[in-house]
């Protein structure tokens, strides 16, 4: 008799590839093929997975058609299934995917899109960020100030692309409009929590330098380091005015 | 064992997120409802809205994803979250199938069947037992929906269902729809499942649609909370009544989601037919 780690290994091969010998021994022939059985529940993983991504990458279905939309999802399940059983979850390695995916190869744009969705995706279901304690900013010894790090709100995105990915991304939201001019230029953008929903900001070299560089987790020394030329009073202060990060950490004795 | 008290006897509906809204601007008065936990784990707006909508209504949580019927240990960060979830919203009720989705840290995303075999039940138990100390209170179990049948399996699955409620001392939640569409796609008898099930375990009722599938030329049903509960649902949903009782009951809509109106006239209908069990047994108790 198989023991059921056995049973859930064949089943999770069968629903993913080929149906095996030993699976289709495992399941009662009444009449109806185990087959077609089986099939039925391949068919629900299949489509209800499908329809995650859709949903989480409506403009990349747009952009290459349901069907070949639902061709690249069913090949990235079959690679990369979900952690756990929390769907909004499901989809961040789908644009490195589309990357590799050799059947949109020439769409060379479009894994930044897909990046730009995630981005939208996650941001739209986080809360819109509270202010920072700027009171309690002002209160940091300045010896302590270069080595504070900034906790980023959830949902806070950056994307450098050589694509106008936020034109192709605005032009295909609604089908309304043309494709922009693929090459309009390079973008970074800043994709955001707000209280009306998603924001998606353009933002200039050194701002997008030193804002992604704290989002990352580098401390306001390092994150200056990496953008020569910046106003820095200038830049604490937008971040405290776009509530962009929640809080930040006070350097503890081993950053010393 | 969770008293009938907790939540009314009186029938709710699943909320999606697509009836949030409306609900919450509306405020219909629906006696309660259900949502997947899985939907709201992430805090965020969802979360939010969730909190709001436990404010005005009763809610239980009926969960989708701890996989109660895996080979392998339980995902202890999926239970971590939905135990600060109760803590929460404090549902009136928190339920769950008995199926299996996660094998090798993978989710297939289906309630997918197990055997019903001697080991099974040992694994089940194990994981019930786990999952009621971690949320200090005991859970409900649904019967699944059954598109096949294990050769190994050894025990019947109503009869499983009642000896994992004797281990463990949680409740059931009786899928009528589930009931149906099984006894159709494996051929069991449908009333004699019903006459199996412990009936002082039962502590919630399940109702939907289905859709009619073919599969190499004979009819297959698939549980696909698609389409209004058709008569054959509503008959044995009668039989259930009887049986166990005036039981909370919830309609379920996932697919093709209708109007939030239509799906208050599929409560409303549940809830008459209620309300009849209840003055039947009315009868019967004081005779």
């Amino acid at each position: 008799m198989f023991a059921l780690r056995d049973v859930q290994d064949l089943f999770r091969e069968g629903l993913l590839g080929e149906l095996s010998p030993a699976l289709i021994d495992l399941v009662e022939d009444d009449g109806l093929d185990p087959r077609a059985r089986l099939a039925v529940y391949r068919h629900h993983v299949l489509t209800t997975l499908t329809a995650t991504l859709e949903a989480a990458f409506p403009v990349v279905c747009r952009l290459v058609d349901s069907r070949f939309f639902a061709y690249a999802a069913d090949a990235f399940i079959r690679q990369i299934l979900p952690a756990g059983p929390c769907l909004d979850e499901y989809g961040a390695a789908f644009p490195d995917f589309l990357a590799t995916f050799e059947a949109c190869r020439q769409l060379t744009y479009l894994p930044d899109v897909a990046r730009l969705e995630w981005a939208i995706h996650r941001a739209s279901q986080a809360p819109a960020g509270e202010p920072l304690d700027a009171a309690q900013l002002a209160r940091v010894a300045p010896a302590d100030m270069t080595r504070l790090r900034f906790v980023p709100n959830a949902g806070l995105a950056y994307l450098a692309s050589p694509w106008p990915v936020d034109a192709i991304w605005r032009a295909h939201r609604d089908e309304s409009q043309a494709l922009p001019d693929l090459y309009a230029g390079s973008v970074r953008l800043e994709i955001s929590p707000s209280a009306e929903g998603v924001r998606i900001r353009s933002l200039h070299r050194e701002s997008f330098a030193f804002r992604d560089a704290l989002a990352r987790g580098n401390t306001l020394a390092e994150a200056v380091e990496s953008v020569p030329y910046l106003d820095l009073t200038g830049a604490i202060r937008s971040i405290l005015d776009d509530n962009i990060f929640d809080t930040f950490t006070m350097p503890t004795e081993e950053d010393a | 064992m969770i008293g009938p008290g907790v939540l009314p006897a009186r029938a709710g509906i699943g909320l999606r997120s697509g009836h949030v809204s409306e609900l919450l601007a509306s405020r219909p008065p629906v006696p309660w409802l259900e949502v997947h936990p899985e939907n709201y784990m992430g805090g965020g707006r969802a979360g939010a809205s969730l909190e709001a909508v436990r404010l005005d209504y009763p809610v239980s949580l009926h969960g989708v994803g701890l996989s109660l019927g895996t080979a392998g240990a339980l995902d202890r960060r999926h239970l971590g979250r939905l135990r600060t979830l109760v803590d929460r919203l404090d549902p009136c009720l928190v339920s769950e199938h008995l199926s299996w989705s996660t094998v090798g840290g993978a989710y297939l995303n289906h309630l997918l069947p197990v055997p019903y075999t001697e080991e099974t039940l040992a694994v089940v138990a194990e994981h019930v037992d786990q999952v009621q100390e971690a949320l200090a209170r005991p859970i409900l179990v649904e019967n699944p929906s059954s598109y096949l049948r294990f050769r190994h399996s050894s025990i019947g699955e109503p009869q499983f269902l009642a000896e994992l409620a004797r281990r463990t001392g949680c409740g059931l939640l009786c899928d009528v729809n589930n009931i149906y569409v099984s006894a159709w796609n494996v051929g069991h008898d449908a009333d004699a499942y019903l006459g199996a099930l412990p009936a002082a375990a039962v502590a919630e009722i399940h109702l939907a649609g289905h859709a009619v599938n073919d599969a190499d030329g004979r009819a297959i049903l698939i549980d696909d909370h698609g389409s209004p509960v058709p008569p054959p649902v509503w008959a044995l949903y009668r039989k259930a009544l009887e049986r166990f009782g005036a039981v909370p009951t919830l309609v379920e809509w996932d697919a093709n989601l209708p109007e939030l109106e239509v799906l208050l006239g599929e409560a409303q209908t549940a809830d008459g037919i209620l309300a009849e069990a209840a003055h039947r047994q009315g009868h019967v108790r004081a005779a």
